[in-house]
């Protein structure tokens, strides 16, 4: 992997709902193999900033390429670029009437990419590497929102994504599951996946980002490394933020 | 009046209440078929982004909720035939079984409408993106995503769409449509016998109505299994 590839590059990404100026001019570059955490207040944009990385918001303005394809021109293969930019979110969004297997297996399957055997031996073989071998043949209402939580992690990897995003995906688990679903994507940092995780577990972007991003009012207000902008941060407004949080 | 009699009169009125059921079972259960389709293809005109469908869409079912079933039935089987006399075929004419036929599917085709609309806008918005966030169409999102969560959230209603239409094809019997409620008129015309009648008419409709809501909540257990 070279490390100096841009996988993804912003540039004066702005977002305004209505009249609600929700992001105001984002740039930023994020390498191969890079894990860029994203904190900030709530309401800051970070969540936004994160949805419009795979369109599912439409910038207002600006543009977004991920691995040098563009994704905000009107003409672009939206769904092309999804199949290699997997996304975990904060409410976990488990297909409820499938098991958790086919929970897995669903998007290789539909796009044609696997036959039905590789998908399912895939999905298996992703589901122990999350921990959950046992769980195969599951609903997911049956499971915690931790295991919840690990399978949609293993739902987005069935697609073998280069890039993974995750919105806030701790922030709806009781506090003693938080602990399963960092270890699995503290492993998935360690294999040289490209991630970025907007967060509020402080300890996870200290630890394992290479870069950690302030984000308010629409603006990267701070970045860094986790000791830089964690450690001695110099806006005021990041210091203002750290001083709630840690 | 003690049960003798009502059985009696039960024998007696039945080679018509028979008839008159299964004119009614006959256009509940032809209406519901063809109300299914039209009020999917509603409920998807009524969602487009297309302004025009839409406006399609919810003028039909404007029309539908905002008059009475009798009055559209009046005007089905009355009203349009003289127009369509007087503009273009001088000698048009339309059965009461048709006129009942129309009158049971637009009402329940619009109802049917709402009711899928409802169950497509209560799948959380989640659930399209995890399924878009993969990379999997619009289309195929729509098909194995939240449709089928939609039917199983819908189906009670569609039950219940199921009964109304049964019941409201009783008032078909003010066009003359030969159905169960037309025909206990007829018999208790000849025997006067209203009590003993009426109570079959009422037995008849509580049994297959009961009939229905057991298979309804068999269904609706398997399907949450």
């Amino acid at each position: 992997m070279d490390k100096n590839e841009i996988k993804i590059h912003v540039e004066g990404l702005k977002k305004n709902f209505g009249d609600n100026h929700v992001l105001r001019g984002i740039d930023i570059d994020i390498h191969a193999g890079e894990v860029v955490c994203v904190i900030g207040p709530s309401g800051s944009g970070k969540s936004t900033f994160l949805r419009c990385l795979n369109r599912l918001e439409e910038a207002t303005e600006g543009v977004i390429t991920i691995d040098g394809e563009s994704i905000t021109d009107p003409k672009a293969d939206v769904d092309k670029i999804r199949q290699h930019v997997g996304m975990v979110f904060q409410q976990f969004n488990l297909f409820p009437h499938y098991t958790v297997k086919r929970n897995v297996m669903f998007a290789p399957v539909e796009l044609k990419l696997k036959t039905k055997e590789e998908a399912e031996a895939k999905a298996v073989q992703l589901l122990e590497r999350v921990g959950l071998a046992d769980k195969i043949d599951a609903k997911p209402r049956s499971l915690s929102g931790g295991q919840q939580q690990r399978v949609a992690i293993a739902r987005a990897l069935a697609m073998d994504p280069d890039i993974m995003l995750f919105d806030e995906p701790t922030s709806a688990l009781d506090p003693e599951m938080v602990g399963e679903v960092l270890d699995v994507m503290r492993e998935l940092a360690q294999q040289g996946m490209t991630m970025v995780v907007v967060t509020h577990e402080m300890g996870f972007a200290r630890e394992v980002a290479d870069r950690v991003i302030f984000v308010d009012e629409g603006v990267i207000q701070e970045e860094g490394t986790p000791a830089e902008v964690m450690g001695n941060p110099q806006n005021p407004r990041t210091k203002s933020f750290l001083s709630k949080v840690l | 009046m003690d049960l003798s009699t009502l059985i009696d009169t039960l024998v007696a009125a039945w080679p018509l209440l028979w008839n008159g059921l299964q004119m009614t079972v006959y256009v509940t259960v032809i209406s519901l078929i063809v109300a299914m389709p039209l009020g999917i293809v509603t409920c998807l005109m009524n969602l487009s982004k297309f302004r025009v469908l839409r406006g399609i869409a919810k003028f039909y079912i404007w029309i539908i909720r905002g008059t009475p079933m009798l009055v559209q039935g009046f005007y089905i089987y009355f009203a349009v035939p003289q127009i369509i006399q007087a503009l273009i075929m001088p000698d048009f004419r339309i059965d009461v079984v048709t006129a009942s036929l129309i009158t049971l599917i637009l009402n329940a085709g619009a109802y049917t409408s709402e009711i899928f609309r409802g169950a497509i806008q209560s799948v959380p918005d989640g659930q399209t993106e995890a399924s878009r966030s993969l990379g999997v169409s619009h289309v195929k999102t729509m098909q194995k995503i939240v449709l089928p969560q939609a039917i199983r959230i819908c189906l009670p209603s569609l039950v219940n769409q199921c009964i109304i239409t049964l019941k409201d094809s009783t008032i078909m019997y003010a066009l003359g449509l030969p159905e169960v409620m037309n025909q206990a008129r007829v018999y208790v015309g000849r025997t006067m016998d209203s009590f003993a009648t009426y109570t079959w008419v009422a037995v008849i409709f509580l049994v297959i109505i009961s009939v229905l809501m057991l298979a309804s909540s068999a269904l609706e257990k398997r399907m949450r299994a």
